[in-house]
């Protein structure tokens, strides 16, 4: 045996093996296609067969000298470091992990500091608040990350859509909170009076009263409320929200029609715009 | 032994009549609902007389004969429609006109779509309101008519005869807003503070729900609750479901309000108070309310929570006209024109005030027209009144002195 000759090891000879075989079978497959290029009458087709015929040759060639001993080796060659390659993306990865997840985690102590435990006086005020901090301030980062690539402008309106979603949904369970109040401070009232009625034996068996009684407190309590800056505050949040979020929902639906034979609320504003300014030219030009 | 604190036999007694009270109630609601119910509302006849893009003109006849030489145009608010004024026989203010002698014409504003979201202010009173009249006095051959205005539509009527003076024979205005800087109503201070500019750039046009939702929150207890409360208690009595089920098809037919016109309206009224300044602009030309020099009878509510008197008592001090009355009715914003005991006064006081300012003029195009001035004292008791109603203008008027 010569110094030069290599010998082939089992790895490499099944390898070898399997190249041949699989340029062979693709070859012969190809060369059972009846009439080999000769179906096709037009010149544009013949030409497209011919584009057909060169990739099973040059798929060819390229196994074939992949299967040459020296390519085979350098390949195995390439297979002794893979358990190294593999152990550090594993740590990179594991350890990326690692740090969001410790990210996550001070996260969500900070969601803990930001209810204040055992403290009821303005729970549901604090409780939106709480809610609406934790939101904004530690996922709404997610929904606003920069897209990137030829979809970013679609990811962008998709992540802004839900995004105002998420705060309108808090906008409205705090507006509805407040809305929810005179009923519970109404019934409070209510119950307090029903007690002190209890009490001194003078409780009255016409319910028909409690309900007047209790829609009068309850109508004193939102005329209260209504007038106050806390109101109006809410109020003001929850029409902005549902704005923000209707303008980004339009912008996204508007976006996923493009690609379809239908006209979007931006298109026909603009004609209605045309048509409305055009209208008032004429009707001022017919009354000259 | 001592007696229970509470009258628990009394308390199940009572309980006990109420249920079987209850179940008589529900056999009879059944009948009334599943029977035959006429709740049909602006039943009372009229011709289509003009049609311009989605506004028309409604034209209704005097049963008697007209007294008044001068027609009546009313034009009512872009918030919810006109059939208000004609919910049914017996409870309408057009057929108390008519009984009156009034020949009555009225604009139905119909329902804007997309298309109308970019008409403004100047659009509505500088447009089809001037084209209307226009068509009237053309028909009448008179150079002026009668102007009457309700709610948003009386401030529309009060910038149109500031603008047109020489085609308003009389200028009534009810329930109207004119001066917008008060606190009292909630919708004048909610008005204030919301972005209107968003909102129309949303929307386009304003939904007609969401104007509603509004209005309901204006007063949850009595307008979510109490009112459904009370139409159970006494929805075993036909009359009142009927009359309850045309009253909720005329809260809820709401058409929703061109974009362009809300946000002028919002801005230049609600939040800057422009009218009463005479600072507000129409299609570039300055709403003057001293221009308006023909009589002025303006008609509000004490109990209004939607236009507040504070909102209305202004007018009549504000415009140039020396022939002014203001007239405050014990009602709220819509009892003025629903209230069985209101209608009672409500349309013979505006006839008879018209009857005596109904000096026929014909039409002379080309000449200048010299508005004709009725030189008495500015005061609020011009017209005769009943003994009650004079002694609440006496109260308002010292209200206001001070």
């Amino acid at each position: 045996m010569s110094e030069n000759k290599k010998e082939e090891t089992f790895p490499e000879s099944l390898m070898s093996f399997w190249m041949k075989s699989a340029t062979d079978f693709w070859g012969s497959t190809y060369r059972m296609w009846p009439g080999g290029s000769e179906p096709f009458q037009s010149e544009g087709l013949k030409k497209q067969f011919q584009r057909l015929e060169s990739a099973p040759k040059m798929w060819q060639s390229f196994f074939s000298a992949l299967s040459a001993p020296e390519s085979v080796n350098a390949l195995f060659k390439g297979m002794d470091i893979l358990p190294e390659t593999i152990l550090q993306t594993l740590q990179s990865g594991w350890g990326g992990y690692s740090d969001l997840q410790k990210e996550w985690m001070e996260k969500a102590s900070r969601i803990g500091k930001r209810i204040e435990p055992g403290k009821f006086e303005d729970i549901d005020k604090d409780l939106f608040k709480a809610w609406s901090e934790i939101y904004e301030k530690e996922f709404r980062q997610f929904l606003n990350i920069p897209q990137i690539g030829l979809n970013r402008f679609s990811q962008e309106r998709r992540g802004q859509t839900l995004d105002n979603l998420n705060l309108y949904v808090i906008a409205v369970s705090e507006f509805m909170n407040l809305l929810n109040l005179p009923v519970e401070k109404s019934a409070k009232a209510m119950s307090e009076k029903l007690g002190e009625a209890t009490e001194k034996g003078e409780l009255s068996e016409n319910f028909e009263e409690y309900y007047r009684e209790w829609i009068k407190i309850l109508e004193g309590h939102y005329m209260v409320l209504f007038k106050s800056t806390e109101y109006i505050q809410v109020l003001n949040n929850v029409l902005d929200a549902g704005e923000s979020y209707s303008s980004a929902r339009n912008h996204l639906i508007e976006d996923i029609l493009q690609s379809y034979p239908i006209a979007t609320n931006r298109d026909v504003d603009e004609l209605y715009k045309e048509i409305y300014l055009l209208k008032k030219e004429v009707k001022k030009l017919s009354k000259k | 032994m001592s007696e229970p604190r509470i009258p628990v036999d009394l308390i199940v007694k009572k309980l006990a009549e109420d249920s079987e009270k209850a179940y008589k109630s529900a056999q009879k609601a059944y009948k009334v609902l599943l029977g035959p119910l006429d709740t049909e509302i602006a039943t009372t006849p009229h011709e289509i007389v003009y049609e311009e893009d989605r506004i028309k003109v409604k034209h209704y006849k005097p049963t008697t004969g007209a007294k008044l030489k001068t027609p009546l145009l009313l034009v009512y608010a872009l918030i919810n429609r006109e059939t208000m004024l004609d919910l049914q026989p017996g409870r309408s203010a057009i057929q108390n006109f008519l009984n009156e002698g009034v020949e009555i014409y009225m604009i139905d504003w119909g329902y804007p779509t997309r298309k109308d979201r970019y008409l403004t202010i100047d659009d509505h009173v500088n447009g089809y309101i001037n084209n209307v009249i226009d068509f009237i006095r053309e028909r009448h051959n008179l150079s002026k008519i009668n102007l009457m205005g309700i709610c948003m539509g009386g401030t529309f009527s009060v910038m149109y005869s500031a603008l047109h003076p020489e085609k308003v024979k009389n200028l009534v205005t009810t329930v109207t807003p004119v001066n917008f800087d008060t606190d009292t109503g909630l919708l004048h201070v909610w008005m204030k503070s919301i972005n209107v500019d968003k909102m129309v750039d949303t929307h386009g046009n304003i939904p007609a729900d969401m104007m509603n939702f509004g209005f309901l929150l204006l007063n949850p207890a009595r307008l979510m609750i109490d009112k459904y409360v009370g139409f159970l208690e006494n929805v075993n009595n036909k009359n009142f479901v009927e009359n309850f089920i045309r009253m909720e098809k005329w809260i809820f037919d709401s058409p929703d309000i061109p974009g362009e016109t809300f946000r002028q309206f919002i801005n230049d009224c609600y939040k800057k108070n422009l009218l009463i300044k005479n600072k507000m602009e129409l299609g570039g030309h300055r709403v003057n309310l001293k221009k308006i020099t023909m009589p002025l009878f303006n008609i509000y509510g004490k109990f209004d929570h939607l236009v507040p008197p504070e909102a209305c008592e202004r007018t009549t001090k504000a415009v140039g006209s020396r022939d002014t009355e203001d007239v405050r009715l014990d009602t709220g914003h819509i009892g003025i024109y629903v209230s069985s005991k209101v209608q009672k006064e409500f349309a013979p006081r505006i006839s008879n005030w018209l009857k005596e300012r109904d000096k026929p003029e014909k039409k002379s195009p080309g000449r200048k027209k010299t508005v004709v001035r009725r030189t008495v004292a500015k005061t609020r008791a011009t017209v005769p009144l009943p003994k009650k109603e004079k002694k609440k203008i006496s109260a308002q008027g010292d209200t206001k002195n001070d």
